[in-house]
């Protein structure tokens, strides 16, 4: 059981914090530069 | 809330259906226990990888045909998002070994040509990273994700290939009951369109980074001093 859990845990963070980090840098970019240009 | 952020929430709550119905309505294995439901997630995972060597191995193609930056981006989305499955399928797969073969790893076929894969994809994401943004990096990798492909197939038919400690076919030898079937069924459909939106926000985040790396590289010529000539 404990094997069970350890998996999904990791499953859950690696796949969440991937998709988590992912949208976080997409905000990023679609913001304003860091330099104050704009597309 | 973006239009990205909206299809990541509803990948999440796909997957959060699929979980419930890896815990709550498959049945438990007769011969393995709680720790068969592992199985569920670590080959969807291995298929969401396969699917996203394709998306690297087809852009490749199509950039080496056509230099489309367009397929050049859907390739570097594609490799980094399978290597992350992929990191799922092995960890999962050594959580499962570990209590049913009484050891994390065994250099068996199956196992090891997953790990060359993993290394082939993580090498692809070091020559992104590593070697100067254009035309000969993309190239290079282009090439690295071509050849690469070629472990997909050497993974999926290892365990008929070879006489391999990874089990065989499941799926396709009809050997699971009904309700099994249907949780993976349902968890690998969850997985794919989860691994879909996860490329295409990465292939938004290339285009972003592209478009910023061109506007400084125009602001740079524009604000770079003119060269003085000699008397």
């Amino acid at each position: 059981m404990t094997y069970l859990i350890v998996a999904y845990v990791f499953a859950v963070a690696l796949l969440g914090g991937f998709l988590g980090w992912s949208l976080r840098r997409l905000r990023e970019l679609e913001g304003p530069t860091s330099s104050g240009l704009r597309r | 809330m973006s239009r990205h952020e909206r299809w990541a929430a509803g990948a999440v709550g796909l997957m959060v259906v699929a979980g419930a119905a890896i815990f709550l309505y498959a049945p438990t294995d007769y011969l393995q226990g709680p720790v068969q439901r592992i199985f569920y997630l670590h080959v969807s995972s291995a298929i969401a990888a396969y699917g996203c060597f394709t998306v690297v191995l087809i852009g490749g193609l199509v950039y080496l045909r056509r230099e489309s930056l367009v397929a050049d981006r859907f390739a570097r989305a594609g490799a980094v998002v399978g290597v992350v499955f992929t990191t799922v399928t092995l960890v999962m797969g050594m959580l499962w070994a570990k209590p049913i073969w009484g050891t994390y790893w065994t250099w068996d076929a199956r196992l090891t040509s997953t790990l060359v894969l993993w290394m082939i994809y993580a090498g692809y994401l070091l020559v992104r990273r590593l070697a100067d943004p254009g035309r000969q990096a993309a190239r290079i990798a282009a090439v690295v994700g071509i050849f690469g492909f070629v472990d997909v197939p050497v993974v999926h038919f290892s365990v008929t290939w070879w006489r391999t400690q990874h089990p065989g076919p499941v799926v396709v030898n009809d050997a699971l009951p009904p309700e099994m079937l249907a949780t993976f069924l349902l968890t690998m459909a969850c997985t794919l369109v989860l691994a879909a939106v996860l490329i295409a926000i990465r292939y938004r985040i290339e285009t972003l980074s592209d478009e910023r790396m061109h506007l400084a590289e125009e602001v740079k010529v524009i604000t770079a001093p003119e060269p003085r000539m000699a008397p």
